[in-house]
């Protein structure tokens, strides 16, 4: 047994013999050494070193599958979205990019949702809608386009709308055209134009970084996300949840929790919660699309006086900086080659009309169609819509679902298509922005 | 982002940062894994005659990197220092006194190191209250400097072998100084002898390449056992022991026999790791494990188990104690003396001291009662089968060997080893019940689906590979390459897919 081990045993200890007492050694006779030349002694030693090295280095090289391999599944599960995103958003987005509506659309996290399709959609969509959910309507019907996805987030202030675009083209996956519903609070420079959800820090760098806007941005400390990837406790996690969602129709979260967003089955028109579409718009539930247009107006009429509360509260001039930012944006925009179309999504009737009475309450408001008409005359930049409902033809009640949010018929009435607004913009037949005057409550007040 | 997005945002700052994030270079860390790549690669490509000196100043960087034990630093450099200086004494002086006095210097030196650091309060506990209380008040919490127990035991081992003119003197203070600080003995031993390593560190080896990729495999060896089966089978020997109160007999039995196992796989686990690492580095120490869990008698075991702290107190204490050639009683209490110091070595704690004596008595029972078991076991007419001796007589002595482990996992866990024996008699009913109590357990500290077959499947492997003492970073490169290689990917995908990361450290660290 022992003659087998490596080392030997720790023996009794032996006794050195001294004296006379240990026998005489047979001495050899001592050998010559052979002289060898110190230069060739350093490149005999370097020539072994390098060769050992090689060797060792191509034997690690053989191991390196297994490291491998546990980064490449950790990144590509990453239960915990370091790197893929949320697990439920990239559900949503998986769901979306196979051309399916997803079920429970109140309780997406809309931003994460946007994020996650910019990384992982395969081909740049041609068109793209960003706003709040007033834009939310547009669909690709309505657009006249099959590459057309809307961006567009509930309560989305500019910061929203911005860092959408920013970040397609920082994916490097420009669109061709952006379709952007302008809503008035963009120029608000208050507070209370903000949304809390919205990725301040994103925007700040947009602004910083590409529109050379000095803010208060500072560089984030890398998060060194990289760690859990070299982590094989996160690979384990990722191996467990893999196992646990190989081949099942409901997938779950990290914690073995449903994760409640699915495909929509049976007709999409007739769901009982709202859907979103794989095209991003929203398919409100039935139950709301088909109020009558009295409902829709008393809608209207409550908000009338809450209308404020929509980003809007001290709205009482056109921020310069936001002016200055959207001003900026556009021509980026235009830089990278994409075709800026803006739209001025339509209020409520009754809505507009009560602002009217009381034009010094909604000073702000009001000065944003005609700035946002003469900035588009000025630069040749298509505008369709307007917030006063009355300039456009044809619209009525009926193409509301309340006092802000206008039915896709609606939009039909005021957006000719992609393809007409292109071929116009090639032969200069744009409308005239300032050919039409909303109505802004300046008059009677004076 | 793409991987390579991720990958290429990584500054070396970030990766350095990253390797000093634990502040530690403990074993299981990949931080120790680079650092010692590091210094394989510069031992090598330094001249043989310098690579003492640097694994010197390598071993001294190791004990200092954690800044608790830069401070104390001095008791590992100072220790080398006496006895080496107390060798020196007692090998070049020739009056008998001078010796003596040298020699009674060093034994002070270590001896009184080992007790300032380790048993200095529990020693002010035994004598509070008493007038001796004032000469040994309560000192609070003391941090022993890294390896304390095995530095001390080697540098006690150098004078003594020098006096009894078992050793030469070393000439060479650098030379010593890197037996007793040689970086992996400081993990978890083994408990060197000068005159073994003397002629290593004398003469560096050249670079072998069978010998560093049969390391290499050892040290992979060591982290599959350690971290495969003995952290998940700690998951569930720490439930149950913490909770032995409520805990029934099937399931206290099953962990404790399962804590020999766990162990076994922990420790020498770690000593593959530091024979491995020590064997790339051109070094082999001596050896810890000869398949002990595979000897058919308690002392059989005990000759197996951590050799090198076993046959240290045999050389220095039992021998000298007048060893076995003296009258039973003597012999009897020779071995009482020596396992109960072997326990008190682990720790100053009560019940390291009750696992050292619950050794000693089951020692003393086998010598006392060997002639009648003789006799018995040569009538016995199911003995005619050899193979059914072999295993009835391995698994009494197992069990045997378990039980008395009780303490020490006691000692380890905080828990009252009263608790544990008066349970391991109770809640027994029938075999079928058991087997779901202890199931249930396994489930609930995470122990369930695939990894049960896992971690049986792995012992079986390990008892296998290791049988009869097999040298496995030898046995590996006798073996065809496609084995090898299986082996190779085996252990490393056990690792990723089944280890239990995060767990504690090495049991014998705390040593």
């Amino acid at each position: 047994m022992s003659a087998r081990t490596s080392t030997p045993l720790p023996a009794p200890p032996v006794k050195i013999q001294r004296g006379n007492a240990a026998p005489p050694r047979t001495q050899r006779p001592a050998r010559r050494k052979k002289k060898i030349n110190p230069f060739v002694h350093f490149l005999r030693g370097l020539a072994r070193r390098i060769y050992f090295g090689v060797r060792i280095s191509y034997k690690v090289l053989l191991l390196l599958p297994i490291p491998l391999f546990m980064v490449a599944f950790s990144f590509q599960v990453d239960r915990s979205g370091f790197y893929q995103g949320a697990l439920a958003p990239r559900r949503i987005v998986d769901l979306m990019l196979d051309g399916k509506d997803v079920t429970n659309f109140e309780q997406m996290d809309e931003r994460s949702v946007v994020q996650l399709y910019a990384q992982d959609v395969p081909e740049t969509p041609e068109v793209i809608g960003i706003g709040s959910s007033r834009v939310l309507q547009f669909t690709r019907d309505i657009v006249g386009s099959q590459s057309f996805f809307n961006m567009g987030v509930t309560g989305a202030d500019v910061r929203d709308a911005m860092t959408s675009y920013y970040k397609m083209v920082s994916y490097g996956k420009t669109p061709k055209v952006l379709l952007w519903s302008v809503d008035p609070w963009v120029f608000h420079g208050g507070e209370n134009s903000l949304d809390a959800r919205a990725d301040a820090n994103l925007y700040n760098e947009f602004l910083t970084k590409v529109l050379n806007i000095p803010t208060d941005y500072e560089e984030p400390i890398s998060p060194e996300a990289w760690e859990a990837l070299a982590d094989p406790a996160y690979f384990q996690g990722n191996f467990d949840y893999y196992l646990k969602n190989r081949g099942n129709d409901t997938a779950v979260d990290a914690d073995g929790n449903p994760i409640e967003f699915n495909a929509v089955t049976g007709n999409v028109y007739n769901q009982t919660a709202s859907v979103k579409r794989s095209d991003g718009s929203i398919l409100y539930a039935v139950t709301f699309r088909e109020r009558s247009v009295d409902e829709v107006r008393n809608d209207a009429a409550i908000v009338c006086y809450t209308v404020d509360s929509i980003h809007m509260e001290e709205f009482d001039h056109l921020d310069t900086n936001r002016v200055l930012a959207f001003e900026a944006f556009i021509r980026y925009a235009q830089s990278q080659g994409t075709t800026v179309v803006l739209v001025l999504a339509p209020w409520h009737p009754y809505l507009y009309d009560f602002m009217l009475t009381e034009p010094e309450k909604h000073q702000g408001f009001f000065a944003v169609e005609p700035y946002v008409r003469q900035f588009c005359a000025e630069n040749n930049i298509p505008l369709y819509g307007s917030y006063d409902p009355s300039l456009i033809e044809g619209l009525e009640e009926e193409d509301f679902f309340d006092g802000v949010h206008c039915k896709g018929s609606g939009f039909e009435k005021l957006f000719p298509g992609i393809k007409k607004i292109l071929y116009s913009a090639e032969t200069n037949t744009l409308p005239d922005p300032l050919a039409l005057t909303p109505r802004t409550g300046q008059a009677a007040a004076e | 982002m793409t991987l390579a997005q991720v990958f290429a945002a990584i500054t070396p700052e970030q990766f350095i940062a990253y390797l000093q994030k634990r502040g530690t270079l403990s074993v299981t860390t990949v931080s120790f894994l680079v650092f010692f790549a590091l210094v394989a690669v510069v031992n090598y490509a330094l001249p043989r005659v310098l690579r003492p000196y640097y694994l010197l100043a390598v071993s001294i960087g190791y004990f200092c990197y954690e800044p608790s034990y830069r401070p104390l630093l001095w008791a590992l450099l100072g220790l080398a220092g006496l006895s080496w200086l107390c060798g020196l004494v007692i090998g070049s002086v020739r009056s008998k006194p001078v010796r003596v006095l040298a020699l009674l210097a060093a034994i002070a030196g270590s001896v009184g190191l080992l007790f300032y650091y380790k048993y200095w309060n529990m020693a002010a506990d035994v004598v509070a209250g008493t007038p001796l209380s004032g000469v040994l008040p309560h000192r609070g919490s003391i941090l022993a400097p890294m390896g304390l127990s095995y530095f001390a035991l080697s540098s006690l081992s150098y004078p003594i072998d020098v006096f009894k003119r078992r050793c030469k003197v070393e000439k060479n203070p650098l030379h010593y100084a890197l037996f007793v600080c040689y970086f992996p003995t400081l993990i978890t031993g083994p408990i060197e002898r000068y005159p073994h390593l003397r002629p290593q560190i004398k003469k560096s080896r050249r670079f072998s390449y069978t010998r560093c990729a049969g390391g290499a495999f050892r040290m992979l060896w060591g982290y599959t056992k350690k971290m495969v089966i003995a952290d998940n089978l700690n998951l569930y020997i720490t439930a149950v022991y913490q909770n032995a109160a409520v805990m029934g007999g099937p399931n206290l039995l099953a962990a404790t026999l399962l804590f020999a196992v766990r162990l076994y796989m922990d420790f020498s686990g770690c000593c593959d790791i530091v024979l491995g690492a020590s064997r790339i580095l051109g070094y082999d120490l001596l050896e810890n494990f000869q398949a002990p869990l595979e000897a058919r008698t308690f002392s059989g075991i005990w000759r197996r188990w951590h050799i090198s702290m076993s046959s240290w107190f045999r050389d220095y204490v039992y021998i000298p104690l007048g060893g076995s050639r003296c009258a039973l009683w003597r012999k009897c209490l020779n071995t009482m003396i020596v396992f109960t110091v072997s326990g008190i070595w682990h720790g100053a704690d009560w019940r390291y001291m009750m696992w050292g004596a619950a050794c000693g008595v089951v020692s003393v029972l086998s010598i006392l009662t060997a002639a009648p078991r003789r006799f018995i076991a040569d009538r016995n007419p199911l003995y005619k089968m050899e193979w059914f001796k072999v295993l009835f007589q391995t698994a009494c002595a197992d069990v045997l060997f378990a039980l008395v482990f009780v303490f020490f996992n006691c000692a380890l866990l905080n828990v009252e080893p009263g608790v544990v024996f008066t349970g391991l008699t109770q809640g027994w009913h029938g075999i079928a019940p058991a087997w779901q109590e202890i199931a249930r357990s396994l489930h609930a500290c995470g122990l369930d689906g695939r990894l049960p077959v896992v971690l049986v499947f792995s012992i079986f492997v390990v008892f296998a590979v290791e049988h009869g003492g097999r040298n496995v970073a030898r046995w590996i490169r006798e073996q065809p390459w496609p084995l090898r290689w299986t082996l190779y990917y085996a252990a490393s995908a056990a690792i990723l897919f089944f280890a239990a990361f995060g767990q504690s450290a090495f049991i014998y660290q705390n040593y």
